[in-house]
């Protein structure tokens, strides 16, 4: 498989504050789904920051494509990486086309002209996330759940490999958290990468290819789903207020699952 | 409707403004505490002035509309470059009740102007005849804008984010200091009449004496800040998820932050250098105008430009023509300003209450 994003010995310190992300080995190829999951604080977020460029790497190192992440200019990150926040900590007043067109950026040619090229992206994007009935509306109007996938669509229109997704189910109804994951899924297959940071652990082990976890800054555990939603590797992370089960396939087998369950 | 047919929108928005403001102008021209002149002159005054035609009959109304031709120019420019300034930097800072005045950037450079008034001994830019002190209080002025405007930029932000509140502390702070210093140089000049009239004259914001230096000073300002907008207007319209989402689209942030702060800084110190502190237009006009255009910076910056020109010309003209006499334009300004402010915290009283 090809590496398309790969960290050795990554180490991140906020400054005044802790050692957020220490020392973390990771890699993400084409056609995978890796979920990132750890308590509150374990460096997920700061973890996809630095893999973002949105954090200068201080220690270790990021390479894009082999090539080392800060050599690529923001423009050309941008047309390989797309992110998708969590939340913007402002809401643009924008029709949702436009805010949308906002993903064309690293693809404008000079003096920013967006061209019929880029509008047709914008809508083939805002259909592909189901976002196109909400294309005229502002921003403002919009629901959660409908402001998700137009972030969604956002990030499609950029038209990167990778995807990088902070927390997408946030905020959402649970026919909505599903449509979300499974979204992510769609594109993956459609020859994506994607890199989704997550509590939801029911949502990771449906959807994932691979589970990473993380605690204090370190991985903890990083492997297909069954290897890493079990007891022993998540009590040590998470405690045990956890139920531990298994969806019935009819064969026997089937996903596991995990609930938080206070034990009496 | 589609961002095409509002980009048409703009384009007559643009043309009924221009037209308009070309009538103010000739309005300007021809009326004034010295008579009433007809347009026919002006325009025949005017051509001359250029260059064709025959001129006038009368050699004093020639002078007249000259003169009030470069007050007019100068008054047009002003307001071109307070309202550009105060559109870069509600763009920059995310925040509609951010204005020139408000983050130091006119404080800044009325000290600076006021520093080089001291040291020239008098407001340089009023000899007749090219000087190299002509240059002299637009430069200090515009350093006086970069230096404050960046301090309160630094200082207001922690981790790459700069917080609403913050900044407005902050600004409110560095005013109170730059004023401080302002009073200073006022307090220490106060012997000398010439300085201390130059300077309390320059600080109402006056538009009386100006020439042919003073609108070419603020017009060329006008004319880098307009030629950098399409550098940094699609940029500030992504910077408006925040800066981090926009550095993810892959916007190049430091740089444009930089070319923001440069240009808001040489716009409003350039009209303050030639007329002194005026408020008010630099937080209303981009108001007024994404009431118009919308809020994209592609449409609003450049419209910022013919509108504040228009805006800043027809308030003088009005006063003049309804009133009769003619107050400061910093004075008259300030006279609405204030009330404008209270308008919009209202209209924003919740936006704001979240901070």
């Amino acid at each position: 498989m090809v590496k398309l994003l790969e960290a050795r010995a990554l180490a991140h310190t906020y400054r005044d504050g802790p050692r957020a992300v220490d020392g973390i080995d990771f890699s993400l190829a084409q056609h995978e789904l890796v979920v990132v999951i750890g308590p509150n604080g374990s460096g997920k977020s700061t973890l996809l920051k630095l893999l973002a460029g949105l954090i200068q790497v201080s220690t270790g190192s990021v390479h894009l494509q082999a090539r080392p992440l800060e050599q690529w200019s923001d423009r050309e990150r941008a047309r390989q990486i797309a992110v998708v926040p969590q939340f913007l900590p402002a809401l643009p007043d924008l029709l949702v086309s436009d805010f949308v067109l906002g993903g064309r950026y690293a693809h404008l040619k000079r003096w920013h002209q967006a061209s019929a090229h880029d509008h047709a992206v914008v809508r083939d994007a805002l259909a592909r996330c189901d976002a196109s009935d909400v294309a005229c509306r502002s921003m403002h109007e919009i629901s959660g759940g409908q402001r998700q996938r137009v972030l969604f669509a956002r990030a499609l229109a950029q038209e990167a490999d990778i995807l990088l997704v902070d927390e997408p189910t946030n905020s959402l109804d649970p026919e909505h958290q599903v449509r979300v994951f499974a979204l992510i899924a769609e594109l993956v297959r459609a020859g994506r990468a994607a890199f989704v940071v997550t509590h939801d652990l029911n949502l990771a082990s449906q959807f994932a290819t691979r589970i990473c976890l993380l605690s204090a800054g370190r991985v903890v555990a990083d492997g297909p789903v069954a290897s890493v939603l079990r007891r022993e590797v998540l009590e040590p992370v998470y405690g045990e207020h956890l139920y531990y089960g298994r969806f019935d396939d009819g064969r026997g087998g089937g996903s596991p699952f995990v609930l938080p369950w206070l034990q009496r | 409707m589609s961002t095409h047919a509002r980009e048409r929108g703009m384009g007559l928005w643009f043309a009924i403004l221009f037209v308009i403001l070309l009538a103010v102008v000739l309005g300007s021209i021809s009326i004034g505490s010295t008579g009433t002149i007809s347009s026919a002159q002006v325009c025949k005054g005017l051509a001359h002035a250029c260059g064709w035609g025959t001129g006038l009959a009368d050699p004093r109304t020639e002078i007249i509309v000259e003169l009030r031709a470069w007050r007019a120019l100068t008054a047009a420019g002003i307001g071109a470059a307070l309202a550009l300034s105060g559109g870069l930097i509600q763009g920059l800072f995310r925040n509609g009740l951010a204005s020139p005045s408000l983050h130091g950037v006119s404080g800044g450079a009325a000290l600076g102007a006021a520093l080089a008034i001291a040291v020239i001994g008098g407001y340089g830019i009023l000899d007749r005849g090219f000087s190299p002190s002509a240059l002299f209080v637009p430069l200090c002025s515009f350093i006086g804008a970069l230096a404050t405007v960046s301090l309160v930029a630094f200082l207001a932000t922690s981790g790459g984010r700069t917080s609403v509140p913050t900044l407005l502390l902050v600004g409110i702070a560095v005013n109170m200091c730059v004023a401080g210093a302002f009073a200073a140089i006022q307090s220490l000049t106060l012997k000398d009449y010439e300085v201390s009239r130059a300077i309390m004259a320059w600080t109402f914001g006056t538009l009386e004496d100006r020439s042919s230096h003073h609108a070419a000073i603020v017009w060329a300002a006008v004319a880098i800040g307009a030629a950098t907008i399409p550098f940094v207007a699609t940029e500030l319209d992504l910077f408006r998820g925040g800066e981090s989402d926009a550095a993810a689209l892959g916007v190049r942030t430091s740089r444009v932050k930089i070319v923001t702060l440069v240009i808001a800084a040489l716009t409003a110190s350039a009209a303050v250098a030639v007329a002194g502190q005026i408020a008010f237009v630099g937080l209303a006009v981009p108001h007024l105008v994404r009431l118009i255009v919308g809020t994209s910076h592609r449409r609003l910056l450049p419209m910022c430009v013919v509108a504040g020109a228009l805006f800043l010309l027809g308030a003088d003209l009005a006063q003049r023509a309804l009133f009769g006499f003619a107050l400061q334009p910093g004075v008259l300004m300030s006279l609405f300003g204030g009330p404008l402010f209270v308008i919009l915290l209202v209209r924003h009283r919740r936006e704001v209450s979240a901070w």
